[in-house]
């Protein structure tokens, strides 16, 4: 089974929400769509208050290339744009839309069989960006200047709790896979494939039945036709689905330290993104809603839920019977990347796979202690780091120092923190180094 | 409304703790500080209890010191206890195993206060120690103390010391009571014949010595329940080990000893002495070693080097003087030894420019710098 160097074996606890399927929220009252739900510039609104809107229309425009179209996630009526805090923290201008409870809809025509161009455009129209987290713009990524020879779709979904992922390819595998060969004729590519960890044996089964997809055997290589997506199986392994090791495990090339991943030829994308492009391209469907789970010990009943961007949290936690008293800590995303929010006062992105209620069996309450050199940081960092010595670097003020140890190439993937046995905050030195030295410059 | 905790991510972490960790070292000391209290019982007793004694009161007052310190810097006492990482305890452990049950009551406790007052927490405490304490701890005991620490390693002085101390001396030393040599010393003898099996050594029945060195069987399953649980990577100490008996072999041959007498004191030169607790326990402390596995590679042959040297150099024991020494030498293996990080390519060695010497005012070459960038 193909892997990467390094990395650890994080108790999934998927488990929780591995066989729910996926269900539809129901229409709530307030929507709260963000500006800044992707990398770049906030899109700017071309929508004022009072006006009428339908579900699908576009309420804000991509505000430079890499920006992103937004579209309104219900029928109604524009009440304001207002600052809101979002997962992050910080304050960013939302859409305030109150549904009226109608259904009209706006949709882009379906395109047939498209040219590369048509769907680049119709990506950029629908304002994809990349799902697994970052939010990219996938229309900027699908024209990369190097020349790219390879399409990696990550399906590894190496953060516990998450669901969202394998329970599109074991509902929607035919929608999935469209989507992939989608993304492969907009970058004229025929080398594709899809990285799964090996704890999603009902996806990889489900994703081998269909035709064109082969396994990643000998035999299946031999006979591999043009066109082939051929699905690795890959080790469960913490952070398997960062771009970078997902690259080494399934075509065994290193990106360059500060390169993008078009550096080695190679694009990588997320299973919920090659989705979004399906429903994009054959339905023409902008994207305003996305598969999201809601686990953890601490709510009542974890669900796997297809979200309309901008829902609040709250509601979402109110279909599945609340938080338990015992929920210590609330997180957008996954445990080892996300996000912790003081409140459920915020909103879902295009971005968000999963909201997590804790109970403090789960998340780690311990304190800090000191450092004593164990070295098992090192022994798990995928991108052959030193942690230790990024954090001592960080506490005692050095940001020099801990640059040199290469602070800035680290990803934040987290499993450092997870196996230090001191609990040392290592990714929080890393981030704050990162901060200084922009600082500096 | 709940307040949830607010923090920066991973937000799950593994239940491995520092704590853990030292209680599990802990727990591998267990079968070893049980082995030579009984091993000494069985020669004598009172020498059982005195063994007994010798590790309590050394771990006492290596946790009681650790406790006292941190009260003199106003530290309150419910802090102390969360703060107590039973790092103390391994340290006290390891300063009553590398005793004798002859040695003066006191020198225990004086070498665990030096181990943690002075190696450890005038350092910074916890993690942040330049050597082993426990080592820093033995060898402070038998530099000051000398006779006190166990008659110059394991020789007593028939004129002072009891008689159950000559008896047991006597017994374990085939009969001369003036040379209580350990079986390491007996190895540099010249005319050399193997008293001990090299099962005796394993086992420690028969063997004079610290309380904690004698038994390696005992050594080696705490050792072995380290592995298991994830506390120590194994090469390191099979690295030392067989450095250090490989060295010996070599400088036997080269001064002059045949090559089957050579292979045959193999066993017994490892087996000897402080080597198999020194390789386990204590060479191989996370704080003292360096980062990287290169380094680690590097630093454990090295070490066994330095051993089998420094044994040969004064015809006795040296472990702990060699993890002393090369304790010291960490920093420059984590210096120089550093891993290519993921991804990293090399940059193009530019070709030297000649250094042209130009009339340009400072300022103007800060600009220069700039606008390159």
């Amino acid at each position: 089974m193909r892997t990467f160097k390094g990395g650890f074996h994080v108790p999934d606890g998927k488990s929780l929400t591995a066989e729910a399927s996926v269900e539809y929220m129901p229409l709530v009252t307030d929507y709260f769509v963000s500006l800044s739900q992707h990398i770049g510039k906030p899109a700017r609104p071309v929508v004022n208050a009072g006006d009428q809107v339908v579900e699908g229309q576009l309420i804000a425009e991509a505000s430079s290339p890499v920006s992103a179209n937004i579209h309104s996630p219900v029928c109604g009526e524009v009440v304001e744009i207002v600052k809101r805090k979002n997962a992050q923290g910080a304050l960013v201008d939302c859409v305030h839309l109150r549904s009226d409870g109608k259904q009209d809809k706006f949709t882009y025509p379906p395109l047939v069989d498209p040219t590369p161009e048509q769907i680049v455009a119709r990506i950029a129209e629908a304002g994809i960006v990349g799902m697994g987290g970052a939010g990219f713009p996938t229309a900027v990524k699908l024209q990369p200047r190097d020349p790219v020879d390879t399409l990696i779709i990550n399906a590894a979904e190496c953060e516990p709790y998450l669901n969202c992922d394998n329970r599109v390819m074991i509902e929607r595998t035919e929608a999935f896979i469209a989507g992939v060969r989608l993304i492969a004729k907009a970058l004229s590519v025929t080398n594709v494939y899809i990285g799964i960890e090996a704890n999603k044996m009902q996806a990889y089964n489900a994703l081998l039945a269909q035709e064109g997809v082969i396994a990643d055997t000998k035999e299946a290589l031999q006979n591999r036709k043009d066109g082939d997506i051929v699905v690795v199986l890959l080790k469960t392994k913490y952070p398997q689905g960062a771009e970078k090791t997902l690259i080494k495990a399934c075509v065994n090339r290193e990106v360059p330290v500060g390169g993008l991943p078009s550096a080695v030829g190679c694009i990588v994308d997320n299973v919920c993104t090659a989705y979004a492009v399906w429903d994009a391209v054959v339905n023409g469907n902008p994207l305003h809603k996305r598969f999201m789970t809601v686990s953890g010990r601490g709510i009542a009943v974890p669900k796997n839920l297809e979200v309309a961007v901008g829902t609040p949290l709250s509601a979402i936690v109110e279909l599945c019977g609340g938080v338990n008293d015992d929920t210590v800590k609330l997180i957008s995303g996954g445990p080892m990347m996300g996000f912790s929010l003081l409140d459920l006062d915020v909103c879902t992105t295009k971005t968000d796979s999963g909201l997590l209620c804790l109970t403090d069996k789960e998340a780690s309450t311990v304190l800090p202690t000191p450092c004593i050199n164990c070295g098992r940081c090192a022994q798990v960092c995928p991108m052959r780091l030193m942690p230790m010595y990024i954090d001592f670097y960080t506490t005692v003020g050095d940001t020099e120092n801990a640059v040199r140890y290469g602070a800035l190439n680290c990803f934040e993937c987290g499993t450092c923190a997870y196996v230090c046995p001191a609990k040392r905050p290592i990714v929080q030195s890393v981030r704050l180094t990162k901060i200084r030295s922009k600082e500096k410059k | 409304m709940a307040q949830y905790i607010y923090s920066s991510s991973p937000h799950v972490k593994s239940p491995n703790t520092t704590r853990r960790i030292m209680i599990d070292v802990c727990i591998a000391l267990l079968p070893a500080c049980i082995a030579g209290c009984v091993l000494m019982g069985l020669v004598n007793a009172k020498l059982g209890w005195l063994s007994f004694m010798q590790i309590v009161l050394s771990a006492v007052s290596a946790v009681l010191a650790e406790f006292v310190y941190a009260l003199c810097l106003k530290k309150s006492f419910k802090t102390i206890l969360n703060e107590f990482d039973f790092t103390s305890l391994v340290t006290g452990l390891l300063i009553g195993m590398n005793l004798y049950p002859t040695s003066a009551w006191y020198v225990g406790i004086l070498a665990s206060i030096f181990a943690i007052v002075v190696v450890k927490m005038l350092f910074g405490g916890t993690g942040k120690n330049i050597v082993n304490p426990a080592i820093a701890g033995r060898i402070f005991a038998f530099i000051a103390f000398g006779a006190a620490f166990g008659g110059a390693m394991g020789y007593v002085d028939p004129d002072t010391a009891s008689l159950e101390t000559i008896k047991y001396v006597s017994t374990v030393s085939g009969g001369s009571v003036s040379t209580g040599a350990t079986p390491l010393q007996t190895l540099f003898n010249a005319n050399y014949t193997s008293t001990l099996s090299g099962w005796d050594l394993f086992l420690g029945t028969g063997v004079a010595g610290c309380i904690g060195e004698a038994c390696k069987l005992a050594l080696i399953a705490g050792g072995i329940y380290l592995v298991v649980r994830g506390v120590l990577n194994f090469r390191w100490p099979l690295v030392y080990v067989a450095v250090t008996g490989v060295t010996a072999v070599l400088i036997d041959l080269a001064t002059g000893t045949n090559f089957k007498d050579a292979i045959a004191r193999f066993v017994p030169y490892i087996l000897s002495g402080g080597l198999i607790l020194g390789a386990i326990f204590m060479a191989t402390d996370y704080v003292t070693t360096p980062n990287t596995k290169l380094g680690n590679y590097i630093y454990f042959a090295c070490l066994g080097v330095l051993t089998a040297v420094l044994r040969h150099a004064v015809k006795g024991e040296a472990v702990s003087f060699a993890i002393l020494l090369m304790n010291l030498l960490v920093p420059l293996f984590d210096r120089y030894i550093r891993r290519r990080p993921f991804g990293y390519v090399k940059p193009e060695r530019k070709p030297r420019q000649k250094k042209t010497v130009t009339e340009q005012p400072v300022a103007d070459e800060k600009v220069v710098a700039k606008e390159g960038k």
